[in-house]
């Protein structure tokens, strides 16, 4: 198992490194001159040649890009992301905050994704067929390809104009996370609760089910063993599912102004905030990366069989 | 099975939409309405889209209606002309080199240092250290010392006379003040410790790309403002900045330096016409146009005749009333005749199409049976306009443009881009017509026209004008002209030879507008379009 792990660790580092470089190649892809691109973010009204000059000189931009690059993943690897153009601070200051306020958001309703996806999907699949099982399955088809940003704008006028129970916007107390959360949730759990229970009933096929109901063990003990193995397959989803609502609440966190990383992308995505754009490419890479590893790994210690794969 | 299951879920979208539907046609006759909006405690939270970032106000990264709150500068900018604020009053000397001010007494930064001579001096020194930064302000060219005479009186030494001096030491940066001790290094170019000015308002929490906190000087020169506290908190542009306004959570809004107002005017309309919101607009500010490049001889726009033609072809009452909805007025003329020295008899150009098909056909431009473009030697009159593709409203006035010029017998392409590479077209020259707006009151006209002859504004726009040469001529002498009578006839001659040429084709007026509480009273607006005197507001 061990072996298996360093391998698995191993062989996801040249995967960052072609991550990196290729965030770095496209930032300097674009047509503009970097240091034109900073003094415009720092909003100096005038641009002289002497300033470009300066600013070139000040930010390193006067080296050839592959030494650049270097230099960038030498600091990176130190944590330094370097500074923002726009406000002059270190990256990791405006970032690191942010990534926190993200990853609230992302660990809470990740939970409630697990809880509600479990819950839904058992019940279900026990269920099949049955009323309950139809409306679970029609209504979450409904709610989950609505756009999240129309779901929440709704829900927003409803629970926090209209009803005057919850904040609008912003991450002042818990009552803040509720709406997010929700609408989140509800575009996730309704697509994952169904992974769940496809996995569940095909396990409730299985001839090991048949035989132990068979031999009479009781049915709730039963469960708990269909349980087990069906949750396998979730664990890989789930953990591949955490980076993808880390990345995808730019829409939720620019709705609910919440201070997030994903606020942040965007803004200085519109001010070309390069070093900042090009950190937070990377830290998504990372969790991606990370999760992966993370639900192979998971996966290997619950079946031994998939260990020799590598 | 499939066909039930569908019906189930049409089903619930009908129920869902008509719960959706009945509740909107509700928020009108919402009874809690009284509680939101209005503000009882003189408290103003405004909504932006852009954190208030570093406030140091001798760079420009900060959010001016912030630093607006916080610095202020020697002299202040009002519509009849320049007033004392942190200089009691001041001398010029004859030659116009030497400007004395004599400084308010008793006036304190906000963490207790004293606004003193040495202080002025610190400032000034600090600005004129990272000259580059500053290149646009022309006064920061002219400067060559600030000297100490004694505590409260301080001169400043220009290399030749500059008539906008006073005009450009009042503008919210960077000639503004900070305490000495928050500087580093000495200086301010490298980053502040602190934000501290003599201003009505003292900042007092600040969390990034969250809110800003800004509370009532107690100890301000003018008496502490009436209107206690003012929050400026980050939110998202349009809908999230309408249901906060809504519920009250924000209750101010008013347009960015940018421009950009959060929320688009029928939203403004909606909340005025809750009862809880007032919606007040500003004097013109500035002048939305489209710049022709008079120096690529290559292209049809460097000739007068289709700028003319152009110019005629643009229905502006249109673009007024139906895409920029009312908020902006036609513009006829460069600058608004509030602009000082504007007032000037220019010859007008309004819509008509006849009229513009009858200069092309005058200058040699001829449609040809059956064609649809008109041509001259052989070569098409087709010419391309830039726009910034983050505004809807200049792609649509483009578009708009784009049919007119088409009934003309002119192509015109348009092109959306990003806002840095339009800038980047104007400096190299690359354009036929790109969309631009005027500096703004404060700025108007004296910045704006240094920009004429300046690589990264107008030059390519003036340079290919006939009367080049005596255009810049003028513009040299006028900023160096003491004598009221010669600066006035100057500005004419200078705005008539551009109407003349038509290099510079206006179309709207741009406006501040505010919405505010409706129980706020005292709401104005300063000559620098960027901030809002809070000071002067309170509840009734």
């Amino acid at each position: 198992m061990g072996s298996y792990m360093m391998k698995r660790i191993l062989v996801s580092i040249p995967l960052l490194l072609i991550i990196s470089f290729l965030t770095f190649v496209f930032m300097n892809l674009s047509p503009q001159d970097p240091a034109e691109v900073v003094l415009h973010a720092q909003g100096v009204p005038k641009i002289t040649d002497e300033l470009m000059t300066q600013t070139k000189a000040e930010l390193g931009l006067d080296k050839p890009f592959i030494v650049r690059y270097f230099d960038w993943l030498v600091a990176c690897l130190q944590l330094d992301f370097g500074n923002s153009y726009v406000t002059g601070q270190p990256v990791w200051s405006l970032i690191g905050p942010a990534f926190l306020n993200t990853l609230k958001l992302t660990v809470v309703s990740s939970v409630v994704i697990i809880i509600l996806s479990i819950l839904l999907g058992v019940v279900c699949a026990l269920r099949e067929g049955t009323i309950i099982d139809q409306s679970v399955r029609g209504f979450s088809f409904f709610l989950a390809t609505m756009p999240p940003y129309w779901l929440a704008s709704l829900m927003i006028w409803y629970f926090a104009v209209k009803l005057d129970l919850l904040p609008t916007n912003g991450m002042d107390s818990y009552k803040s996370y509720i709406l997010p959360v929700a609408v989140i949730a509800i575009n996730y759990a309704g697509i994952y609760f169904r992974v769940v229970r496809s996995s569940v009933l095909n396990h409730l096929n299985e001839d090991y089910v048949l035989y132990a109901r068979a031999c009479g063990v009781p049915e709730r003990k039963i469960t708990m063993h269909i349980l087990r193995n069906s949750l396998q397959v979730a664990v890989s989803i789930f953990c591949m599912a955490i980076p993808i609502i880390l990345g995808s609440t730019v829409v939720i966190e620019n709705v609910f102004a919440w201070p997030g990383l994903g606020s942040l992308s965007v803004r200085s995505i519109l001010s070309r905030d390069f070093p900042i754009i090009q950190a937070y490419v990377l830290i998504l890479a990372a969790a991606f990366v990370l999760f992966n590893t993370l639900s192979d790994i998971i996966n290997a210690a619950m079946n031994p069989k998939l260990r020799k794969g590598l | 099975m499939i066909v039930k299951k569908l019906k189930i879920v049409a089903l619930m979208f009908l129920v869902l939409s008509m719960l959706v539907a009945c509740s909107a046609h509700s928020t009108n006759s919402d009874s809690n309405n009284k509680k939101r909006g209005a503000s009882n405690n003189r408290e103003l939270v405004i909504a932006t889209t852009k954190d208030i970032n570093d406030m140091n106000p001798h760079l420009y990264a900060g959010s001016m209606p912030a630093q607006g709150m916080v610095y202020e500068s020697l002299v202040e900018n009002t519509k009849d002309g320049i007033k004392p604020l942190l200089a009691e009053s001041w001398e010029i000397s004859k030659d116009g080199k030497v400007y004395t001010f004599h400084l308010r007494k008793g006036v304190k930064f906000h963490d207790g240092e004293p606004f003193n001579a040495e202080a002025v001096k610190k400032n000034i020194d600090a600005v004129q250290n990272n000259a580059e930064k500053h290149a646009w302000i022309k006064l920061s060219t002219k400067i060559v010392s600030c000297n100490v005479i004694d505590e409260y009186t301080v001169e400043l030494v220009l290399s030749e006379p500059y008539y906008p001096t006073l005009l450009e030491l009042s503008l919210t940066r960077p000639y503004v003040f900070m305490s000495p001790k928050d500087f580093t290094n000495g200086g301010t170019k490298d980053g502040v410790k602190g934000y501290h000015g003599t201003g009505p308002y003292v900042l007092t929490e600040h969390k990034v790309d969250q809110y800003a906190t800004f509370e009532a000087n107690p100890n301000y020169w003018g008496g502490s403002p009436k209107m206690k506290k003012i929050t400026f908190k980050v939110l998202p542009a349009g809908e999230t900045t309408f249901l906060a306004l809504q519920k009250g959570e924000v209750n101010f809004v008013f347009t960015d330096d940018r421009g950009v107002d959060s929320i688009d005017i029928e939203a403004m309309n909606q909340l005025v016409d809750s009862g809880n919101y007032q919606l007040v607009k500003s004097e013109p500010m500035n002048t939305k146009m489209i710049v022709a490049n008079s120096s690529k001889v290559d292209s049809p726009v460097s000739e007068t005749a289709v700028r003319e033609a152009i110019w005629y072809a643009i229905d502006r009452k249109t673009i007024s009333k139906d895409i920029l909805n009312g908020t902006e007025t036609v513009a006829n003329t460069l600058f608004s005749s509030n602009v000082p020295y504007a007032d000037v008899d220019l010859k007008k150009r309004g819509y008509d199409l006849e009229k513009a098909k009858e200069i092309l056909e005058k200058a040699g431009w001829t449609l040809e049976k059956g064609a649809e473009v008109r041509t001259k030697d052989g070569k098409k009159l087709a010419v391309k306009l830039y726009y910034d593709s983050n505004s809807p409203s200049q792609k649509a006035e483009a578009e708009f443009i784009q049919s007119s010029l088409k009934e003309i017998g002119v192509k015109l392409e348009i092109i959306g881009e990003e806002s840095t590479s339009i800038a980047n077209r104007r400096t190299t020259g690359d354009y036929d017509l790109l969309f631009n707006q005027t500096w703004g009151l404060a700025y108007d006209p004296q910045s704006t026209i240094a920009g004429f002859t300046s690589e990264s504004a107008y030059l390519h726009t003036t340079s290919g004008i006939a009367e080049a040469d005596e255009l810049y001529k003028k513009i040299k002498e006028v900023t160096g002209s003491t004598d009221e009578e010669t600066r006035k006839s100057l500005y004419a001659d200078i705005l008539t030879i551009v109407h003349d040429e038509a290099v510079f084709i206006p179309i709207t007026n741009g406006r501040i507008t505010i919405v505010a509480p409706k129980n706020v009273k005292g709401i104005s607006f300063k000559q620098t379009q960027f901030e809002l005197p809070f000071e002067q507001m309170d509840v009734e």
